[in-house]
């Protein structure tokens, strides 16, 4: 079974709440969210913590090392939404990550989407405004 | 088989699913009152019915089970798309919010001595700001309870962000003459009713908090007024700031308004532990 999944970015919930969350500085200032990398590695670690869940990776290189990403996404106020998929992450398991790079460089990124090793698709943003999948 | 699943659809189902069973209603009620004829504000306090993360977990539970469903929406709040709003370019989403919290007129108003300092954290939010390294909003900046519980003697005030409570007397007793010079987070409280509504006195604080986003530092020698007034099922939460020694005057804070969860099946969800990972990668100490 192939399921694909968009995701719905919303903004609208930070605003209205007032307070901020916890250790949230700027997505933008770490990462340049306009261009993309794309790896497939192994999940070695989960982290389900504020203010951003958190994949870390061994990324498979061609010559046969590994090189470690970590890579984050939006949390707090998605979390109730999405307990089942957050569950279902794996470690040990390969998966397809697609991210929005670090401007120093590092080995870090903000999660685009990420493919699932049964196909599935997890879309966690587009940087497409237009893009009708997020509508 | 392939399965497209819309995000705003389904938050739109699970909205009303939460209103349908008792989730968050009005302020046409009537208020509830305790024995000794004050305002009774026990309860389960949300932002609003239409995006609520607790009404939304409460909802998802009348609806699936509560869990093993195999549809998964993943909803990032990285970019303005919420239900009923045209979606904007995520390049810059949170900017926006940032230059917002700039541009609010409702300033505090600083002693001119501390005018560098204001613009100096102001301009490097990112370095600075201390909720940013995971340490606690503090009182005021954490805003109004999700959850309170009232007594004859007592108001305890549950936070879900944070996983932090406050308890505060209502029973008539001046300030803790110890607890009232700690530097603390939260302070000090005392509360008394004005009519309806529950003034809470606070003092006792660290200046290591800020009042907001734009660099609004304080002194140890703060004290906070808050004011809660509930009519029907919601209340309306507000402080004020005294801080003689860096404001020209007090600072009263944009009010909040809370409405009332009655959904018997709402619970206050976990706070996760907080790990700053990400200030090494900044590349800019500019918050907004």
């Amino acid at each position: 079974m192939k399921q694909r999944i968009f995701g719905l970015i919303a903004a609208a919930g930070l605003l209205a709440a007032g307070a901020p969350a916890l250790a949230h500085h700027s997505v933008q200032a770490e990462f340049d969210m306009s261009k993309t990398g794309k790896f497939v590695g192994e999940l070695k670690r989960f982290a389900n913590i504020n203010p951003h869940p958190r994949w870390f990776f061994e990324a498979q290189n061609p010559d046969g090392t590994v090189t470690p990403f970590e890579i984050s996404a939006g949390g707090g106020r998605n979390r109730a939404r999405n307990m089942g998929i957050l569950r279902s992450f794996k470690v040990g398991d390969t998966y397809t990550v697609t991210y929005a790079p670090a401007w120093n460089g590092a080995n870090v990124g903000r999660m685009r989407d990420i493919v699932f090793p049964d196909g599935r698709v997890v879309t966690i943003f587009h940087a497409d405004p237009n893009n009708p999948l997020d509508n | 088989m392939t399965r497209h699943l819309l995000g705003y659809s389904a938050v739109a189902v699970l909205s009303v699913a939460a209103l349908a069973c008792g989730g968050a209603t009005g302020g046409d009620s009537e208020t509830p009152r305790t024995a000794q004829g004050t305002p009774d504000l026990t309860g389960f306090w949300v932002q609003g019915a239409d995006f609520d993360e607790a009404t939304e977990l409460n909802a998802a539970a009348v609806e699936d089970g509560g869990a093993g469903a195999d549809d998964f929406i993943y909803i990032s709040t990285a970019r303005p798309c919420h239900p009923g709003q045209e979606c904007g370019p995520a390049v810059n989403a949170e900017r926006d919010p940032g230059i917002l919290n700039g541009v609010n007129p409702n300033k505090p108003f600083y002693r001119p001595e501390h005018w560098e300092r204001v613009q100096y954290l102001d301009l490097n939010g990112n370095a600075e700001d201390p909720s940013g390294f995971c340490f606690p909003l503090g009182v005021p900046r954490m805003g109004p309870p999700s959850k309170i519980v009232q007594t004859d003697t007592e108001v305890i005030f549950l936070y879900a962000r944070g996983n932090l409570f406050r308890v505060i007397p209502i029973d008539g007793r001046p300030h803790h003459p110890i607890m009232s010079l700690d530097l603390a987070w939260h302070g000090d409280a005392v509360g008394t009713w004005e009519g309806d509504t529950l003034v809470i006195d606070t003092v006792g604080f660290t200046d290591e908090t800020w009042l907001g986003d734009p660099g609004y530092f304080h002194s140890n020698n703060m004290r906070v007024v808050e004011r809660i007034t509930r009519v029907g099922n919601t209340f309306t939460w507000e402080a004020t700031v005294h801080d003689p020694e860096v404001f020209e005057e007090p600072f009263t804070m944009d009010p909040v308004v809370r409405t009332l969860n009655a959904n018997p099946m709402a619970q206050l969800q976990e706070y996760l532990p907080c790990q700053e990972r990400d200030w090494q990668h900044m590349v800019s100490r500019e918050r907004s």
